[in-house]
């Protein structure tokens, strides 16, 4: 028998596709397991007596939410502020020309293969000096300067916008910040919603950052969760591990869904192409 | 966060300080140009103070540091000239470490962009449900490196992990996978899991190709392969080959290692398994556990002399096999704009 062409693309489709979430699964598999359930041999591939007080564990074993707080805002503030930031730089670097633009463009994109970590020990170390160890005070810092990756992409977006709109409104009268404020950031959301999302998941995600620059009662989920969950002998809580994993994950998979949604919509509504 | 609470929270700090300059009524009217001129540098500043002090003035302190023995702790830092970059290439340590970085390199970046490309491929296919097929491949990329470590940490664990569950069924005794000389199949498994950016990207790209070129060829009677090989791969060329320079630099300052490890914190290194010590965990462990800022300052600033003679070799050589159908920059736009999706 010959195999249609389509039915060979489903077959692999769906095989690549459970070897892709298997992890994900086996991490929900193991939020759900007691503890003697942890060691069984042979393991259980599936809970045989679920224990969704797992969760409950978890999330009161040490003050999750506290640490959750922390998380949230420096990607909220990082978020909210890096992506203005973007806007506003990528706004100039579309729309407007300056004698030596070029080259500081040229320095825009070299800085995009720039390592981040490389700049990041010295940046402690300035930190230190200045005394902004412990604060979130770097985030805002950051934030407020832009990302290169970001601007790049506010860049593009605002290069396709008609020529019309911005000599309709200088004809108005309207100077570029009122252009920029008024005409182009309200058209650019579907770039502001993949902004956001990009830059609070950096951020939400990021472990060597705050690892280096906060300390344990200031410090960001993504460094709390690797003390992980012990026992009275030192030993990994996996389940517990497990469940506080998955609830950490999750808020960056529903923007990420969310986020695709509206990205679409942005693009088919916004008059793009 | 919608946008209308977006623009609004923010907003009138950014727009203060410099709408206030533009509005103020001038007394005698620059030229449009040179308003325009100036308004550039309204916009772009922010982002040039940020660069010179957050990324410019950080690498210059970095190249300072590596011609000392700064410890970080005692003021009395002294000059060594360059005594730590002579270490650097006599260093067995950091030698192996750099090596294996290369090989680790030059074996994930063509295989995620190939298993990338092949499952943009897949998911390019009119077939039904497939925005959920892009969903549901691409959501692996999208956990947090910390949560994919911990979920790959016990998959691996040696009495409880799903890995040595699946060995079990074929009656082939436990591996402690976390532990050399396996430690190193963890890690291109975790790093293959992300394969879903590159796929994105990939997908973009592909979307980019006019349809009417595969069924011109069709009608040639070109054979699907040949047409994968004559029409899509030349004008993906772009895309894969930022994706090759991309993929590099990231896969030159991999940290994933320092995350499945047991203990993470910078601060308590060492329990990295030999095989999978990186050049950065390498630096990241001069730095804090050995506390030789000086020395972990040169070997930063040679990871980032590797990285920018990588990049110009790529460029060099990808001249005439990069085949760009519009002028580069556009080509790269849409691109990013799609794939940032």
């Amino acid at each position: 028998m010959v195999l249609s062409r389509r039915s060979v693309v489903y077959m692999l489709l769906v095989s690549v596709l459970v070897l892709m979430l298997s992890p994900l699964a086996w991490l929900a598999i193991t939020a759900f397991k007691d503890s003697t359930e942890l060691s069984a041999v042979p393991i259980h591939w599936w809970p045989h007596n679920p224990s969704p007080g797992n969760f409950g564990k978890a999330l009161t074993s040490w003050d999750y939410f506290g640490f959750a707080r922390n998380s949230l805002t420096i990607a909220v503030i990082y978020s909210v502020l890096a992506t203005l930031a973007s806007a506003w730089a990528g706004y100039g670097f579309a729309r407007l020309e300056a004698p030596g633009k070029r080259v500081i463009f040229g320095v825009l994109l070299s800085t995009m293969m720039l390592p981040q970590v490389i700049t990041l020990i010295p940046t402690y170390l300035l930190f230190a000096k200045v005394n902004l160890i412990n604060t979130y005070m770097p985030w805002v810092l950051w934030g407020m300067c832009g990302a290169p990756y970001l601007i790049f992409l506010f860049r593009q977006f605002f290069s396709n916008m008609p020529k019309e709109l911005e000599e309709a409104a200088i004809v108005d009268g309207c100077g570029q910040i009122r252009i920029f404020w008024r005409i182009f950031l309200p058209q650019s959301w579907p770039v502001i919603a993949t902004s956001v999302i990009l830059s609070f998941s950096w951020t939400w995600g990021d472990f060597i950052a705050p690892a280096l620059l906060l300390d344990t009662n200031r410090t960001t989920l993504a460094v709390q969760l690797t003390y992980g969950y012990m026992n009275a002998h030192g030993g990994q809580l996996n389940n517990l591990v497990a469940a506080g994993a998955l609830v950490y994950v999750v808020p960056v998979l529903v923007l990420f869904l969310i986020l695709q949604r509206g990205f679409v919509a942005g693009i088919s509504t916004s008059g793009l192409k | 966060m919608s946008t209308e609470q977006l623009t609004s929270a923010a907003g009138p700090a950014v727009q203060s300080p410099a709408g206030a300059a533009a509005t103020r009524p001038p007394r005698r009217r620059p030229s449009l140009r040179t308003r325009r001129a100036g308004a550039f540098y309204v916009f772009a500043g922010p982002w040039m103070l940020g660069f010179l002090a957050l990324t410019a003035f950080p690498l210059g302190y970095a190249l300072w540091l590596s011609f000392t023995n700064s410890d970080g702790l005692s003021d009395n830092a002294r000059f060594v000239g360059l005594d730590n970059y002579k270490e650097v290439f006599t260093d067995a340590e950091t030698l192996h470490s750099l090596a294996r970085t290369g090989l680790f390199t030059a074996l994930t970046v063509p295989l995620t962009i190939v298993a990338g490309l092949f499952l943009a491929v897949l998911v390019n296919q009119p077939i039904r449900a497939r925005g959920l097929f892009r969903t549901l491949l691409y959501l692996p990329a999208v956990v947090p490196p910390v949560g994919a470590a911990l979920t790959f940490r016990m998959i691996f664990d040696r009495d409880s992990g799903a890995a040595n569950g699946l060995l079990d069924l074929f009656q082939v005794n436990g591996l402690t996978w976390l532990t050399d000389p396996y430690a190193r199949w963890v890690l291109l498994f975790l790093t293959m899991w992300g394969v879903g950016n590159v796929m994105i990207i990939s997908l973009a790209g592909l979307q980019d190709i006019p349809r009417e070129l595969h069924e011109a060829a069709r009608v040639d009677g070109a054979s699907p392969w040949q047409s994968f090989t004559r029409i899509t791969l030349p004008l993906l060329s772009p895309v894969i080959f930022f994706q090759v320079v991309t993929g590099i630099i990231a896969a030159l300052q991999t940290l994933a290692p320092l995350l499945i490890s047991l203990d993470p914190t910078p601060r308590g290194l060492g329990s990295v398994p030999e095989s999978n010590n990186l050049f950065m965990i390498h630096v990241l462990d001069e730095y804090f556990v050995g506390g030789r800022y000086g020395y972990a300052s040169a070997l930063l600033w040679v990871l980032f002399l590797i990285i920018v003679a990588v990049t110009f070799l790529i460029f060099k050589l990808s001249k005439g096999t990069v085949f760009y159908s519009v002028e580069p920059e556009r080509a790269k736009t849409k691109t990013r704009t799609i794939g940032g999706a």
